[in-house]
């Protein structure tokens, strides 16, 4: 018989509007399931059981009221630890905010609990959002459901974890350079990364303001559109946020133009993962798409422009950690400046340092025109490519990781070969697409492959068809057994 | 390819350790020469992409967050301000 935390949201969606279960129920399945795994997955900072036992609470009062549910009423989400919940320490993973406690809610968790979802806790990610295997957290790593001794990718790597082990059937992760789909990939379930200026980023801690979006994790398609379109829309409280909705995802293929770019199958992507997405393609043609051959020539520049304007754009962002204000005061003794330094030496881990270090000098003078100016022309150009690519099809097909997860320290060593692991991602947050991660299979050791379905700007309606599409056809995404 | 690591640190306010110096410099220069592969592009296109217009909120006077809200999370305060060390003698 199916536990309880195995189901998926939408079907807890439906159970609990027969009355065949209650919010409350749903929720001990859930926090008894964070409390079974959560040893061996370590992908929780904060599990907020009171908040979500009240929250249960007051759903199944709506319920005996006979008021009217909203989606998401009732049903368990996390929440990655970047995102502001107010009342809820919210650390980024870094010793910098350990202790900060917003007094204000991001705008997606002020709509999650406009719908009645319920907050199980705040999830583990590389510091700030920078790394691909989640272990640049300063709290803990997070280990793959699939094999706990590798990683479960990142940087949204606990919300994934959270995910695929069940103990949420939905999360939010951000996606900068691929944060939302590396670990959806490694961890064999959907994500999506949305458009940008799809979701309002009022609440999340800033990374790269011109590449960040929040993103929704769920085992299903369904779950994911059901998390994003609660998600999606203008804010005016974000700038750049646009007026996004979701559309009937009626999971067809059938005289879609699904478009296979070679230089994202280069000698760079191990044979198992270009196989399965190959597969993939195959089935989808099956189905009734009509695949083409395109080009994006410009792929090979993008990790190296995405390095630049996100450090760029980190190191200026990350500038306000000055010790005054709130999260971690290094010296107080001394000058301002050693409370400056201090501060900022002591509560930023390596990797954070190392990408202000180099977003600082690629902004430094003298050198501005040479590392910034040159990334930011080379975005227009990775933009126009797609442009003139999605003049001959209707979506694009790649693979989300060269190779399936790593072992946890694999590439701690060599910050080169960390970043290349987003060789796939980082193209669709330069060019600000949108792009889902599904599995597509698996490896000789069963570990999990994804790939990567990509669209022009607010097709997430089309692009979570096509994911349907293939999921229905495969009979669904496994779940691995904890 | 050399890069003044310590002149770096300084204007990114980051203390980097004598010892640790080399290693930083080390890979600061293994990922500046993944970067500097970019290619020469023709400087004439706008850096502003023009698909991505941004939109103001209207100006309106509305209740900001209570000032002990906004003061909970600062490492030290007085008289309801924030408090840094002496800058001026």
């Amino acid at each position: 018989m199916r536990k309880l935390y195995e189901y998926s949201a939408t079907e807890l969606s439906s159970l609990l509007r027969g009355r065949e279960v209650s919010a409350a129920e749903i929720t001990e399945a859930a926090l008894g399931r964070i409390e079974a795994v959560e040893g061996q997955v370590d992908a929780f900072l904060t599990v907020t059981a009171d908040e979500a036992r009240a929250a249960a609470e007051r759903v199944d009062a709506k319920i005996a009221a006979g008021e009217e549910l909203a989606p998401l009423a009732g049903i368990p989400v996390a929440v990655k630890d970047n995102i502001c919940t107010r009342g809820v320490r919210t650390t980024c993973a870094s010793r910098m905010l350990e202790n900060f406690v917003p007094p204000y809610d991001a705008t997606v968790t002020e709509k999650l609990e406009a719908q009645g979802a319920v907050l199980t806790g705040k999830t583990n990610m590389d510091e700030f959002a920078m790394g691909g295997s989640c272990e640049n957290s300063y709290f803990k790593k997070t280990k793959n459901p699939w094999d706990t001794s590798r990683v479960p990718g990142g940087s949204s790597g606990g919300s994934a974890a959270a995910v695929a082990s069940c103990e949420v059937p939905l999360a939010l992760g951000s996606d900068t350079g691929g944060s939302v789909r590396c670990p959806a990939s490694f961890c064999g379930i959907v994500g999506l990364k949305p458009t940008y200026g799809a979701v309002s980023r009022y609440g999340l801690v800033a990374f790269a303001s011109s590449l960040d979006q929040i993103g929704p994790f769920g085992r299903t398609v369904d779950d994911v559109a059901l998390l994003y379109g609660a998600i999606c829309g203008h804010d005016p409280r974000d700038a750049t946020s646009k007026n996004a909705a979701l559309g009937e995802v009626r999971g067809e293929v059938k005289g879609l133009r699904l478009g296979v770019p070679k230089e994202y199958f280069g000698e760079g992507i191990s044979p198992e993962v270009k196989a399965a997405v190959y597969a993939a393609v195959e089935r989808l043609k099956g189905l009734g798409a009509e695949v083409v051959e395109i080009s994006l020539p410009s792929t090979d520049y993008a990790l190296a422009a995405y390095y630049i304007i996100s450090s760029a754009e980190a190191s200026s962002n990350l500038a306000r950690y000055d010790g005054v204000k709130y999260g971690f005061s290094g010296n107080r003794e001394g000058t301002l400046n050693d409370l400056y330094l201090s501060t900022r030496s002591q509560g930023f881990g390596a990797e954070v340092k190392r990408r202000i270090m180099l977003g600082t000098y690629v902004l430094s003078s003298g050198y501005y025109d040479a590392y910034y100016k040159r990334a930011k022309l080379l975005q227009g150009v990775i933009g126009q490519e797609f442009a003139d690519a999605f003049e001959k099809c209707d979506a694009i097909v790649t693979p989300v990781n060269p190779t399936t997860a790593f072992k946890l320290g694999e590439k701690c060593d060599d910050p080169v070969q960390m970043y290349a692991t987003d060789v796939c991602t980082v193209t669709v947050n330069i060019a600000g697409l949108p792009g889902v991660s599904l599995p597509c299979g698996s490896d000789a050791a069963g570990l999990p492959i994804g790939m990567q379905v990509i669209g022009p700007r607010f097709s997430e309606t089309r692009l979570l068809s096509i994911a349907k599409c293939y999921e229905t056809a495969v009979g669904g995404f496994a779940v691995k057994e904890m | 390819m050399e890069i003044d690591v310590r002149h770096i640190a300084r204007l990114a306010k980051l203390d980097i350790p004598e010892e640790e110096l080399p290693r930083m410099e080390q890979e600061l220069s293994s990922i500046v020469s993944m970067v500097e592969k970019l290619p020469e592009l023709a400087s004439k296109e706008s850096l502003l992409d023009p698909e991505n217009t941004m939109e103001l909120r209207p100006d309106v006077v509305q209740p900001s967050f209570p000032r002990d809200e906004m003061l909970k999370n600062a490492p030290d305060t007085a008289a309801g301000c924030l408090m840094v060390p002496k800058v001026v003698e």
